[in-house]
């Protein structure tokens, strides 16, 4: 097979005129949402409805509800809570730092990469808050001066957690909003709904599209991604903190911070794939988001994959390098103990089966990558679960040690974040661009001044 | 004065370098002074309520104004009226508001009659401890005596007589009830009017029943245990002419060989055996004796045997014989009565292990006099007889106490005897039958039909605490007085006389047994005050107790005297032993087949023959052994498991004769092979929320005519029966085989073990591989006055679980249940570990009580978000509940895993809310706060009591000690394992245990500095490796 490396492949397939890109993206808000639409947002919002229901239990009766136990004081709600907060990395990684790599086939993809991030941390958000005994309480893990004199605990990572969460979700908020203003504006400008109009320039805070305003806007949007960037590598290294700060065998690894991050990317890419899969097919954007695009993300899966894939076999060896006769056990029990079924669910799924990824079929191919990346999400989940469940329940003293089952209402909570995700999700997809349109516009052939017709050098 | 200074300083000072106007900047006065006053005149003035109201200020007006606002928000919204605060109008004399008071009395949980102090506050008891200067338990009192305190505020206890209507039973006044029962006494005619009872202890409730026959001559006393020493008794006295059997001094033994008998578990007095017991294990006195233990259970003894073989119960009078015969062809002894055994062939024959049996020859031998062997009650008479023999050639009656003796004050009626009552109830010939506190319908044979014959009785009365199964089948049930509301007196051995005094008045409209029987002798139900037996015991001591005495002091001061004290000490004779009668002793042996299965029936650990069965503590504390809670179970032996293809928590079938009982199975280490272990006293019904259906009752599995003794069937057999049935414990059962979980305590240095010998020869073995102290990049804090520490001598820990009940009491543990301790979610803040090492058929076991080591670098205080886990400059970690929000992390964080989540309101969470019950709450130590929801919990070293001593010193102008305070778990242990002090205090017993050289801590390399240290078991063996 012939390949032409002198040139890089089109962002954009399909030739589309300026227009034609502007009224393909914006038009699911143009049209009223049809049955589908309804059907789709009935059964997440119904996952919704079941996680609401079972925390409201949960608030009423108490945590007990759960499957959580003595030596397993952490168990799913805490799994699900890193595994969304990791979710939400891959937005920041391709608005961000592909952005400043300049990194053009991100443009289809960001603005939805950027979405989810913020759905995803929302979700993660609510899950250090209510696996705490006494949710109401919540407040004092934000200093606040008082009567008391009481303050927190500055040494405590879930406080680390508290300003890195907090912080992540504020900063990606205000770097997607940014980059939504062209296109409100855009919106504003086609709309001819008054209400519509109203709204459209409320947000769009008075853009004019005057070169003034595009000189100031990309300054800040570029500042913006060189503040998020940072942050990628972070939230997640503070998560990963959480463990890793503890004396626990099997989350006191020094490995943690880059191991957490590689496995947040991968993690993220393989849900925003996930619902690109269906995102470009169901709004037509097969020409925005290419397969091209699919593949390089699937790049970048097989990339982190082998990461996290490393960092599992480098626990291991550090294990037995390190003499120490519990973390030895640790590692031994996750892969051949109790919970040996998790433990090689995750591998199987994070290791292995992303390995066809080397073929270029499989990475085009998008019945195989769906099934891939479903398999990454649940094996990602269960990375979590592995780290956080098979290290609390044997630790130091055999004596203490339980074995830890999830009940229907841990599962009900799960999946309620998975309702509350795709409803945001959903909802997303049609009150507001799915593709950022100034961007798209912009790397669009012809677009840009080039040499002799070929691409700019 | 001091206005115009500043005044004068500002205009003094010819360059102010800011100002905030021209007046500033060029010193006006008036602006300098408006400047120092924050506020303008007028502004500030004080209300004064002569003034006009139109003088008012801006300021009183908003002040004015919130507080009538608040005031009349407060006055409207919906006040939840808490019930009355009332002062003492007369304060009564000893009660000082939040100090508690302690009276002396007796415990009538068993037979045994120790004496406890009860603690109680503003006028409740709160807390029982031992009586420390009794002499027979100095001080420590068990788990059931501990927990007693629950059944005295226990909601389900009966509140009113009862009478049986068609219907089920109707509320009856007391008058009313004594009438009627006080009628059919007296119409008994030449019927008998049989009185069931348990043990009688008391001599003046024996002069109650004396007066009851007298009065009623046709009364006949049948008293009964389901557990006992009726065997022993026989036993004794065909040897040595009286059943009246010594007391052992276990702390001079050098030697004690424990044939089937669990001495330290459930047999005798429980406390005195063990502290004798560990009297006799001594690291500093260098002192060991050698515990050899031949027993078909594990049992809490054979927990804590140097040396442990496993036989089958009947085998047990071979082995003495064989034993005999080899001990006089050694020429130890000279007996002939054994000569057709043969130790060799025994040893062959059942599997022993030979060099084990050797060892045990030769310290019998070389240890005559010093050793003694001791019989379980659970042997037949025969193994009793040829025990004492071979006591007797060895010399062993040294060992026998003389100083004070058993006393049985009644004896108790044999099955014989109880098979007559059945035969004349068969033939209506009973009038009247009295349950005096007892449960005969679950605790006798079925084969007695005594459940149906009782219907066949015109009248049958209970007297009981609560419902129970005999109640229910009673025309009266008349609720009686808890222990703490009742008096009485006791007598269970020579030499003292227990008295028991009530600490708090009724709760209920309940009387006590002795008071119902004297208004029936009184015939006339007016006869009853609430001073009736009080008065009768008082005239009782005077006329027949106060002449043995002969003590000089008059009747009255010593009266006072021993309530004070909580007994009278009597100047009996002791007991001396004649030479053994061997003639006509029955040494013939009941002959069995190894092969087939032996079921023993055990007394329960934790609710001994099922009296405590509706006692949430003692439900949940774990057995000792199998750490087991809320269920028995049929123990086997892991190759007996094999065979039936069976495992832990299966159901199977056991039956004996055409008596079945379907139970689930646990796979028991040590057990002996085909043969089945279940503990009595469980599958109550009717008995409560807590105990009905706990458990499975396998008293249905007692024959009234036992072939072998009544407690063990050698015709048993057992099969599969197909299903699950889940057994809650507090500890992982894992597999023995599992290399990668095997031994995993010594491999980690959990348990730390040497022995005897090793010890004389390398006394600071321990410390050889103590890790180093790692410096530190921070200068730690200098703890230069007191700090608090713990003591465990792991020497002297049998594994007991006395000190869980304790701590549950002192510190307001709640009851979790059986569901939760199943999901791992117990709340006791103090955990006895057992590890096992070795063979399933034969494991070396270690105890390890675990609790809150109080690390001085804890790695649960510096995860916790919100500080609500700090340390006290006194060493102590603590727990700030109320700024707990409950993540969990500090659990997460705790090697020793010793937190403990509420994850429920779990006195809510119980059955019907049956924790919050109001009575129930009269029972929280007001010390200690109640947990809510949500919060994490743990150990605090008993701070209350230590805020206590300090709040003393301090009262008395000393600086507190070390010695000041006692935890409830220290107070508890009855073997004195646990000692607790100033680490800094040089000079104390503690400082010693503290830097012993067999001390170590507990995961000692994470760096983490714990504040309690062990001090390692030392096993008395033969050898230097264990």
């Amino acid at each position: 097979m012939h390949i032409d490396y002198s040139q890089e492949a089109p962002a954009i397939a399909g030739r589309l005129t300026i227009s034609q890109i502007e009224e393909l993206v914006a038009r699911p808000l143009d049209t009223k949402p049809d049955r589908k639409y309804f059907i789709a947002l009935s059964i997440s919002g119904s996952l919704l409805l079941l996680g609401a229901i079972c925390l409201g239990i949960s608030f009423y009766y108490g945590i007990g509800l759960w499957g959580n136990n003595q030596p397993v004081g952490w168990a799913v709600p805490i799994v699900n809570f890193v595994f969304w907060v990791g979710i939400g990395h891959a937005g920041t990684l391709i608005s961000a730092i592909l952005f400043l790599l300049r990194q053009k086939w991100r443009t289809g993809i960001a603005r939805f990469a950027e979405a989810m991030t913020i759905f995803a941390v929302i979700c993660a958000g609510i899950f250090p808050i209510i696996h705490t005994g006494r949710p109401w309480l919540a407040g004092y893990l934000i200093p606040y001066p008082n009567q008391h004199s009481l303050w927190v605990n500055f040494t405590s990572p879930l406080l680390w957690d508290v300003f890195a969460v907090s912080t992540y979700f504020t900063v990606s908020l205000v770097f997607w909003y940014i980059g939504l203003i062209p296109d409100f504006a855009t919106l504003r400008d086609r709309t001819t709904s008054k209400l519509k109009k109203t709204i459209y320039s409320i947000f769009s805070l008075g853009w004019r599209h005057s070169s003034r305003h595009w000189q100031h806007y990309e300054k800040a949007y570029m500042l913006l991604a060189g503040f998020a960037t940072p942050l990628v590598l972070s939230v997640h290294t503070i998560v990963s903190f959480d463990f890793a700060v503890s004396i626990l065998p099997g989350w006191h690894t020094t490995i943690f911070p880059p191991y957490f991050v590689a496995g947040a990317i991968f993690s993220g890419f393989a849900m925003v794939v996930t619902v690109l899969v269906f995102v470009r097919k169901i709004f037509n954007l097969e020409n925005i988001i290419t397969l091209d695009h699919l593949e390089k993300m699937n790049k970048v899966i097989l990339a982190t994959g082998m990461m996290v894939g490393y960092a599992y076999g480098m626990e291991f060896f550090i294990a037995w390098y390190s003499g120490v006769q519990a973390e030895q056990f640790v590692f031994i029990n996750r892969a051949f103990g109790p919970y040996a079924w998790a433990y090689w669910i995750m591998v199987s799924c994070n290791v292995i089966f992303p390995q066809l990824f080397w073929f270029r079929k499989f990475r085009r191919s998008i019945p195989v990558m769906f099934v891939i990346v479903i398999l990454v999400n649940v094996g990602m989940w269960f990375e979590r679960f592995v780290i956080t469940v098979t290290s609390l329940h044997r630790d130091f003293l055999p004596s203490s040690w339980a074995y830890y089952k999830p009940t229907f209402f841990d599962m009900g909570i799960l999946l309620g974040s998975f309702g509350l995700f795709f409803t945001l999700v959903i909802l997303f997809t049609k009150s507001l661009p799915v593709v950022s349109i100034s961007e798209v516009k912009a790397v669009a052939d012809g677009a840009q001044p080039t040499h002799r017709g070929g691409h700019h050098e | 004065m001091s206005d115009n200074r500043e005044v004068n300083s500002i205009q003094n000072n010819p360059d102010p370098n800011y100002w905030r106007s021209f007046e500033e900047l060029y010193r006006n006065e008036k602006t300098l002074k408006a400047r120092h006053h924050e506020f303008a005149e007028g502004v500030t003035d004080d209300f004064d309520p002569n003034e006009n109201l139109s003088g008012i200020s801006r300021r009183k007006f908003l002040a004015l104004l919130g507080a009538s606002a608040a005031l009349a928000g407060v006055a409207c919204s919906d006040y939840r009226d808490k019930g009355e605060i009332v002062p003492y109008n007369v304060k009564p004399e000893e009660i000082i508001l939040g100090r508690p008071n302690f009276y002396a009395s007796t415990c009538t949980a068993c037979a045994n009659s120790c004496g406890i102090l009860i603690k109680t506050r503003e006028g409740r008891p709160i807390k029982v401890d031992g009586n420390p200067e009794h002499p027979v338990n100095q001080g420590k009192i068990c788990a059931k005596g501990q927990a007693n305190i629950l059944n005295l505020y226990d909601p389900e206890r009966l509140q009113q007589p009862l009478k049986k209507s068609s219907t089920g039973f109707d509320n009856i006044e007391w008058k009313k009830a004594d009438s009627d029962i006080i009628a059919s006494l007296s119409m008994a005619g030449s019927k008998e009017i049989a009185i069931v009872t348990h043990t009688i202890t008391s001599p003046t409730f024996l002069k109650v029943l004396e007066d009851f026959k007298a009065k009623f001559p046709t009364t006949k006393i049948y008293s009964y245990e389901l557990f006992n020493s009726s065997a022993r008794n026989s036993a004794w006295t065909k040897c040595y002419g009286s059943g009246n059997f010594p007391l052992i001094k276990w702390n001079e033994a050098k030697v004690i060989l424990a044939l089937e008998s669990d001495f330290l578990g459930v047999e005798g007095n429980r406390v005195e055996n063990s502290r004798m017991f560990a009297e006799g294990r001594d690291v500093n006195s260098k002192s060991f004796n050698r515990l050899y233990v031949i027993e078909s259970s594990m049992t809490l003894t054979g927990m804590n045997a140097d040396y442990r073989m496993r036989l089958k119960p009947e085998a047990q009078f071979a082995f003495v014989m064989s034993l005999i015969n080899e001990l006089n062809r050694k020429g130890a002894i000279s007996a002939s009565i054994a000569s057709n055994y043969s130790l060799d062939e025994f040893v062959k024959k059942n599997n022993l292990d030979k060099e084990r049996v050797n060892h045990l020859l030769n310290d019998l031998i070389a240890n005559k006099g010093k050793a003694i062997i001791h019989a379980g009650d659970l042997m037949p008479e025969n193994v009793h007889i040829a025990v004492n023999i071979l006591n007797e050639l060895l010399g062993n009656k040294n060992l026998y106490r003389t100083d004070s003796a058993s006393v049985n004050l009644l004896n108790l009626s044999s099955l014989d005897e109880v098979k007559e009552l059945t035969d004349k109830m068969r033939n209506n010939q009973v009038a009247v039958v009295i349950h005096l506190d007892c449960n005969p319908v679950y605790h006798f044979p079925n084969d007695l039909n005594y459940k149906e014959l009782l219907t066949k009785v015109p009248t049958v009365v209970t007297l009981t605490e609560r419902m129970n199964e005999t109640a229910q089948f009673s025309s009266y049930i008349l609720p009686l007085n808890h222990n703490f509301e009742s008096w009485g007196d006791s007598k269970t051995r020579t030499g003292v006389i227990s008295l028991q005094q009530p600490v708090i008045a009724p709760l209920h409209n309940t009387r006590q047994k002795e008071s119902i029987l004297l208004t029936w002798i009184s015939t006339s139900p007016d006869t009853y005050t609430e001073t009736l037996y009080h008065d009768f015991l008082m005239k009782n001591w005077e006329t027949n107790i106060y002449p043995t005495l002969k003590s000089r002091i008059e009747f009255k001061q010593l009266w006072f005297g021993a309530l004070h004290d909580g007994f009278a000490l009597t100047n009996e004779a002791g007991q001396n032993f004649s030479s053994i009668n061997l003639t006509g002793l029955n040494l013939t042996e009941t002959k069995f087949n190894s092969e087939a299965m032996t079921l023993v029936l055990r007394e329960s650990y934790q609710v001994g023959d099922g009296r405590f069965a509706n006692n949430g503590w003692l439900q949940e504390l774990p057995h000792p052994v199998s750490k087991i809670t809320w269920d028995n179970y049929a123990a086997i032996s892991h190759n007996t498991a094999k065979a039936l293809d069976v495992q832990n928590d299966d159901l199977v079938e056991v039956s004996v004769g055409d008596r079945k009982l379907t139970l689930p199975v646990f796979i028991q280490a040590g057990n002996a092979d085909n043969t089945i272990t279940i503990e009595l006293g469980y599958g109550r019904e009717f008995s409560g929320i807590v105990a009905s259906g706990v458990g499975f009752n396998a008293n249905t599995l007692l024959s009234s005519k036992p072939e072998f003794s009544q407690w063990v069937y050698t015709n048993a057999t057992i099969i599969k029966a197909g299903g699950k049935y889940p057994l809650a414990s507090t500890q992982e059962h894992h597999a023995f085989d599992n290399p990668r979980i095997q031994d995993l305590h010594l491999k980690r240095h959990i348990i730390q073990e040497g022995t005897v010998a090793l010890y004389e020869k390398k006394s600071d073995f321990i410390q050889e591989h103590r890790p180093k102290e790692l410096e530190s990049v921070y200068t730690p804090f200098q703890y230069n006055e007191m700090k608090w520490g713990m003591a465990i001598d792991l020497n002297k820990c049998l594994g007991c679980g006395d000190c869980i009940v304790a701590c549950n009491v002192e510190n307001n543990v709640p009851v979790v249940g059986k569901d939760q301790v199943l999901k791992s979610r117990e709340m006791q803040w103090l955990r006895i570990d057992r590890y096992y090492s070795g063979s399933p058929d034969d494991p070396r076991v270690s105890m390890q009580p675990m609790l809150c080591q109080h690390c001085d670098q804890a790695p649960c205080e510096n995860v916790c978000p919100v500080v609500a886990t700090t340390h006290s400059p006194d060493g102590l970690n603590q727990m700030v509940y109320n700024r707990c929000v409950g993540t969990r992390y500090c659990s997460n964080n705790c090697p020793y895993k010793v937190r403990r989540f509420n994850f429920f309101n779990f006195r809510d969470h119980f059955r019907d809310g049956y924790q919050e019950s109001s009575i129930l709450t009269l029972m929280f130590n007001p010390e200690v706060t109640v947990r809510s929801r949500g919060v994490m919990e743990k150990c605090t070293f008993c701070v209350q009591r230590i805020e206590e001593a300090r709040s003393e010193a301090a009262r008395k102008g000393i600086p507190i000690k070390g010695t000041d305070v006692k935890t409830a778990c220290q107070e508890a242990c009855p073997t004195n394992a646990i000692h607790f002090g100033d680490i800094n205090g040089k000079d104390s017993e503690f400082y010693k245990y503290r830097n012993h050289e067999l001390g170590y801590y507990v995961l000692e390399e994470l760096n983490v500095r714990p504040n309690v240290t062990y001090i390692a078991k030392l096993r008395n063996i033969h050898t230097e490796e264990l």
